[in-house]
């Protein structure tokens, strides 16, 4: 296995990511591991997201006590279902917090917030 | 093994949760709750010779059961710590009956509470404390509000898949606090709500208001688990634990396969099978009540009603003391207080107490059977328990 994980998502162009694969059973895997939760072997490789998917749930955070996040509410924490069938946390932003709706579709954009890169989420808007 | 009926709880006691624990330590709280449920039980503290207990709030946990022993100046031949979030409390009772069952112990003390520190629970950056390694590496990055946020996540799909209505959540909260009128040792027994004042309570994290969301604080709680043969000896009302079950499908709940449908589908039914009940045969029920929508899916997983129907069971039964489906009779942790690990023993000890006969002028009439749930987590770890007045 190359590239082992050090347990980090990496940034993959703009707006796709790499999240975990594993052949033996095909499917996808994250948060990321170092075995395959599934067949407990060392098979996972990494492989490149799409970075869309739907909005599977959220909410409104309009008090925060971490004081990172304190001058940005209201801001929309979710759970986003990417098109490879997993699910990833991701702030949703670009949208107004009574815009966002489940189901909605989304797609990855990288934002670097202080000394991190951080995947969030827009809404994909029709052309 | 068989346990259904084996064993008994002999012995329990509460301290009154306090916001403000004055200079109290959290082995203070415990000694003093032990004590009180030891002399409820009417047995010597020599006679304890098992000891479970749930995790510190403020002390080093390495060694906790034998810290614990040691200030007490008890020589337990079976100890442990037992880490369930908030199903811990009902986690040490079904490991007590399973241990006093095994001939392990005798009478096996489970203890829990301490003081709330308010720089870990719930706040700030010291929430990692709860937080496992991809929570912290996936889920920080992007402001979740601890519990709170992962509730709320719950919460808005139920309302998406189900219909489920702000107002069905709120009922909760309400009737909740009209048995907490009636709890003396309830933090908020003050006055009586009503839904709008519930909906119209700051808007914490979308859909969840602040007089939805638990209040932790300082408190302790004790049960004593004995053999079913002790029954006969003790000065009080025997309560039988006829079923326990256990489950857990997920830790963070982004992760877990449908947010609506929890592992108490598998607990409950364990619970029930072992019992040999159905959910029409429990008088009580004492649902670990973090937030409203906790209540509606445990109504729903333990087969109180169908999936996505639990708003609708809020809303056509009246949940309190004296009402047709008597719920969370102490007001649930929305109105008694959250005393860290003791929030989820209280649904024990008001079963118990509901059981006994004790339970002042929120006595329930029918008050046979009771169906206790302990949620861990964020509708993660279960742990369900029967009890019954009678072992038949």
């Amino acid at each position: 296995m190359t590239d082992h994980p050090k347990n980090k998502l990496r940034e993959k162009g703009h707006n796709a990511l790499a999240i975990q694969f594993c052949p033996s059973c095909a499917r996808y895997v994250f948060y990321p591991r170092e075995l395959c939760p599934y067949c407990l072997e060392f098979t996972l490789e990494w492989r490149e997201a799409t970075g869309r998917g739907k909005v599977y749930s959220y909410t409104v955070v309009r008090k925060s006590v971490l004081s990172a996040f304190e001058h940005m509410v209201p801001y929309i924490f979710a759970v986003v279902e990417l098109e490879e069938g997993v699910r990833i946390p991701g702030r949703i932003i670009d949208c107004a917090i009574d815009e966002v709706k489940i189901d909605m579709p989304v797609e990855l954009v990288w934002k670097s917030e202080g000394a991190k890169n951080n995947p969030l989420f827009r809404p994909i808007r029709d052309k | 093994m068989e346990l259904r009926g084996k064993t008994v709880i002999t012995g329990m006691a509460e301290l009154a949760p306090a916001i403000n624990p004055g200079g109290r330590t959290s082995l203070g709280l415990l000694s003093e709750v032990a004590g009180k449920a030891i002399r409820d039980a009417g047995l010597q503290k020599a006679e304890i010779d098992g000891l479970l207990v749930t995790p510190p709030a403020e002390d080093s946990t390495f060694m906790w059961p034998a810290q614990v022993a040691d200030y007490l100046k008890m020589r337990p031949g079976f100890l442990n710590m037992v880490e369930l979030g908030g199903a811990s409390g009902c986690g040490t009772v079904t490991r007590a009956a399973l241990a006093v069952a095994a001939g392990l112990c005798r009478h096996c003390l489970c203890l829990s509470g301490g003081i709330e520190d308010e720089q870990i629970f719930n706040w700030g950056e010291g929430t990692m404390a709860f937080m496992s390694r991809a929570e912290i590496d996936y889920e920080l990055p992007h402001g979740p509000m601890g519990f709170n946020s992962g509730y709320a996540l719950i919460a808005r799909r139920h309302m998406h898949q189900y219909g489920t209505t702000p107002e069905q959540m709120a009922k909760i909260a309400v009737e909740q606090r009209q048995n907490a009128l009636l709890n003396p040792t309830a933090l908020f027994n003050k006055k009586s709500i009503n839904i709008s004042d519930v909906l119209s309570s700051p808007l914490i994290v979308d859909p969840l208001h602040l007089w939805e969301i638990v209040r932790p604080c300082s408190g302790a709680a004790a049960v004593i688990v004995s053999r079913a043969v002790e029954a006969a000896d003790i000065p009080q009302v025997p309560v039988f634990i006829l079923g326990v079950g256990e489950a857990c499908t997920h830790n963070s709940i982004v992760y877990s396969d449908d947010m609506t449908v929890s592992p108490i589908k598998d607990s409950a039914a364990r619970a029930f099978g072992m019992a040999s009940f159905r959910p029409a045969d429990i008088d009580l029920l004492s649902l670990y009540d973090c937030y409203p929508i906790t209540v509606i899916i445990t109504l729903e997983d333990a087969g109180f009603c169908t999936k996505g129907e639990g708003g609708a069971f809020v809303e056509s039964h009246d949940l309190t003391y004296k009402g047709d489906r008597p719920l969370n009779t102490h007001g649930g942790q929305l109105s008694f207080g959250q005393p860290s690990y003791a929030g989820g023993m209280s649904h024990v000890i008001e079963a118990v107490r509901q059981l006994r006969g004790t339970a002042g002028k929120r006595q329930i009439r029918r008050n046979r059977t009771a169906f206790v749930n302990g949620n861990g987590g964020i509708m993660s770890t279960q742990s369900s328990l029967i009890f019954g007045r009678e072992n038949t």
